[in-house]
Formats: structure tokens, sequence, C-alpha cells
């Protein structure tokens, strides 16, 4: 599929919703690594701006959507871009492009989780409040119930299982983006697993398993 | 091997990370002990059941809202000084260079300016002396009265640049402060071990605080400080157990 053919709408008003002459671009060939992507963002050119933020959307929405909350996470992940390509000039390539874009969405989902002074989304009471799994839609039911765990979970346990159950990272990975040991990741994402198999129970195990 | 053996290493288990004999005696006891069966499968369950979320898309006009955003930036940034845009360029690469040496580059280039764009007058070079003896002599730094428009005013450059490293660390210890007013009011939900790791760190960022004598290390300081105590409010268990990253 191809991502920049979506249409992308411009609710652009007043003097800034005119067209703008854009940067020649100096690249002739497909934006095809991270070092091109970077040097033409860093020149200006909305093809290449367009590119990094369709090949990085969805994973930032979701790691923001999945820490913040829903009504949240556009906020949070627009401040993300909007970061992204104002540091993009200072980006000095210590990390991986998207290591270094994974830790401004989980540094900036934190710190409004810390702005906000909020630590839980909701209550373990929302958890209660939540329908026993029919058999017949026992996953989508599931996956209603984990979602609704991972907003009880304190902010790092909840960043911790974004990063490695949800989005498929390595323990390298995850250590990068939230700066700290692999070995501290990893005994996380055990006491976070921990805290979610008690959140949601018997919502685990299938109508004739046996606890 | 007993179930408080095994259950410490499920996680690393089910993700496959056990090889050889660590992995064999994990799944030697699972297949006597229903308890740790039963664990091992919700485990599973769960970690299968976080990989097969959905996918959430952004809203289709995200992009558009970022474009606005960036625009504004970018007007807002036109309307900056020069010299003031030139140090925010400068700014992350500070930790590498003395402020000294700065705020010298900065008269270096502020007199071959004037030289280039008035005559000088040595008069006026003595008067205006370099930030380190403005700040030798305890001068107030607060901005001179406005030339008239359109002149540049050099003064102020200098004496901005001089106050700078000052300013900076006077931000770094107000957000500190404030972070510690934070930390107070979640502290309450931690644990006694956690307080009291907390406390320790705390009082070793803030003795290493007091240490520094210079702005710069005194500035790296505060960083150290504000970025433990905004782990140990929002991250919990990964500051407060191991005292965050040193």
């Amino acid at each position: 599929m191809n991502e920049l053919a979506e249409p992308i709408g411009s609710p652009l008003t007043g003097p800034l919703a005119g067209p703008l002459a854009e940067p020649r671009p100096r690249i002739a060939a497909a934006l095809t690594d991270d070092n091109e992507l970077i040097a033409a963002c860093r020149r200006g050119e909305a093809r290449a701006m367009e590119r990094l933020y369709h090949q990085y959307k969805r994973r930032v929405f979701g790691m923001a959507h999945r820490i913040v909350g829903a009504s949240d996470a556009e906020e949070v992940a627009q401040e993300v871009f909007v970061r992204i390509f104002r540091a993009l000039a200072n980006f000095r390539g210590d990390s991986a492009l998207s290591t270094w874009i994974y830790r401004l969405t989980v540094n900036a989902s934190l710190s409004h989780l810390a702005k906000r002074g909020r630590r839980h989304e909701v209550g373990d009471d929302g958890l209660t409040d939540l329908p026993a799994p029919p058999p017949a839609e026992r996953d989508s039911a599931l996956a209603s119930r984990i979602e609704a765990a991972l907003a009880v979970l304190p902010p790092g346990y909840r960043a911790i299982l974004v990063l490695h159950d949800v989005e498929g990272l390595s323990h390298e990975e995850c250590a990068a983006i939230l700066e700290c040991r692999v070995g501290t990741c990893k005994s996380q994402l055990h006491k976070a697993r921990a805290r979610m198999r008690d959140l949601l129970g018997d919502s685990l195990r299938g109508p004739g398993d046996a606890r | 091997m007993t179930c408080d053996d095994v259950r410490p290493r499920l996680t690393a288990y089910l993700d496959g990370e056990l090889e050889g004999d660590r992995g064999t005696v994990v799944r030697g006891h699972l297949r006597t002990c229903a308890a740790c069966r039963q664990v091992a499968t919700d485990e599973a369950t769960l970690r299968d059941g976080m990989r097969a979320l959905p996918t959430v898309d952004p809203p289709a006009a995200m992009w558009a809202s970022i474009q606005a955003q960036l625009a504004i930036a970018e007007v807002e940034e036109s309307k900056r000084p020069s010299w003031r845009r030139a140090l925010s360029r400068w700014t992350p690469m500070l930790p590498r260079f003395a402020v000294g040496g700065l705020a010298a580059a900065a008269a270096v280039t502020v007199l071959w300016w004037r030289s280039h764009r008035e005559p000088v007058q040595i008069s006026q070079v003595v008067d205006h002396p370099s930030p380190e003896i403005q700040a030798s002599r305890d001068i107030p730094t607060a901005t001179p009265s406005s030339p008239p428009f359109g002149a540049p005013s050099f003064d102020d450059v200098t004496a901005d640049l001089a106050a700078e490293p000052a300013r900076t660390t006077a931000t770094y210890a107000e957000t500190a402060t404030e972070l510690v007013t934070l930390a107070a009011e979640v502290r309450p939900g931690w644990t006694d071990e956690q307080r009291a790791t907390f406390d320790a760190r705390v009082a070793e960022l803030r003795a290493a605080v007091d240490r520094a004598t210079d702005e710069r290390p005194r500035q790296r300081a505060w960083r150290a400080m504000i970025r433990y105590l905004q782990q140990a409010i929002v991250r919990d268990d990964v500051a407060l157990a191991s005292g965050g990253v040193h």
C-alpha cells in the first residue's frame, strides 16, 4: 500500500494556508535509508517529511494511545512529530532513528502523564465493569480487557509492555528507548506481566480451562 | 527445581530466551506442576493477546495539524533575533565547550562586527567589559535601555550571553523544585523500600549539585536530578527499585 497516497487534507487557514515554494529535492533517487531521509527533512523537503511521518505515524500514535489513553493520544503524537522535525537538525545518529523517535514518544507520553498528575487512566473497578467474555467473542473481549488492564497499570509498566509485547521490540531496543539496562528491562517486563495476569485473572482462560 | 525457582524465569522461558539446560529444567518442572503450568499458560495467552492487539490508526487530519504547528513554529522562529537562533543551535553542544570560551568567542565576534560596521573607538571597548569582568564586578545584567530602532545593541548581546548560564541554572533549579513537589504527591503510593531508595538518591543528587562550583557541572547535576525525579514520578519501579540510570 502506498501510504503517501492517503489524503492529508489542509486545515490551514489565513496567511499560513497559501502555497509555499519548496526546496528543490537534491536527491533524485528514492529516500531509501534513514540518512537520506534525515538529510532531506533537514532541508525542509515536504516529500521527505511526509514520508517520515507516514513511516512512523502508526507506532508513534499507537504507543501514545496505549500509554496516555485515547483522549490525549493525538495531542501527544502531534507534539512528538513537531519535536522530531524541529530537533532533527540536532540528531547526531548516536542511536537508530527509530529508537530516537520511540524514545521521544515514550518520554513525551510519560511527561504528559506527569504534567497531568494522573497516574492511572481508570481505577481497578473499570475492569470489573467489563462484561465476561462469551466464548464466541473471547478474542475481541480479551483484547478489550487487556486494553483496560493496560490503562490501570503504572505508566512504567505500561511503557515496557507496549514496547516489548505490543510493538514487538527487543529487550535491547526497549532498554535503549527507556534508557535503562537490559536486565532492568527484563525484570520490569516480568513484573508488568505478573500485574497484568493478576488484573485479568480468569479472563485469560477459556471456558473449559481449570484453575 | 521448585516453583519459586521457576516463576521468575517463566517470562524469559516463554520469550524463548532460555536455551539448553536452562530451558529444559523449566519445561521439566512445568510437566509436573499444574500450578506453574497454569501460570505459564496464562502468561502465554497474555503475551499472544498483547501482540494481537489491533493497530491504532491516527486521525487522517493529524498530518495537516502537524504541518500547521510546524508552520507556526517557523514563523515564530523567523521573528527571533539571529544571535538567539545561533545560540539555540549551539545549546545542544554547550557541554562540549566551556561557557567562558563561548563568551570569549562572542566577544571576538562582536568586536569584529563592530570593526566592520562602524569605526571602533577605544573608549567604547573599554566601557563595555567582557562578560567575565562584568560578572566578577557583580554588575546587574539587566538589559540597558533600548537603542534606536535599526541600531544593533552589542551591549545587550554580551550581557545576555554572560547571564545565560546563571539563568539556565535557575531554570533547572525551579524545575527540580516543582518535580520534588510532584514526587511528594505520589509518594504515599510507594512502598517503604521505594521511599528509602528515592530519598537516598535525591540526597545524593542534591549533594552533587551543592558540590558543583561552576555553572556547567552544576547544570549537569541539576539535569541528573530532574531526570531521576521524572523517572521516579512516572516510571515507578524502574527508578525506584534501582535508583534510576546513574
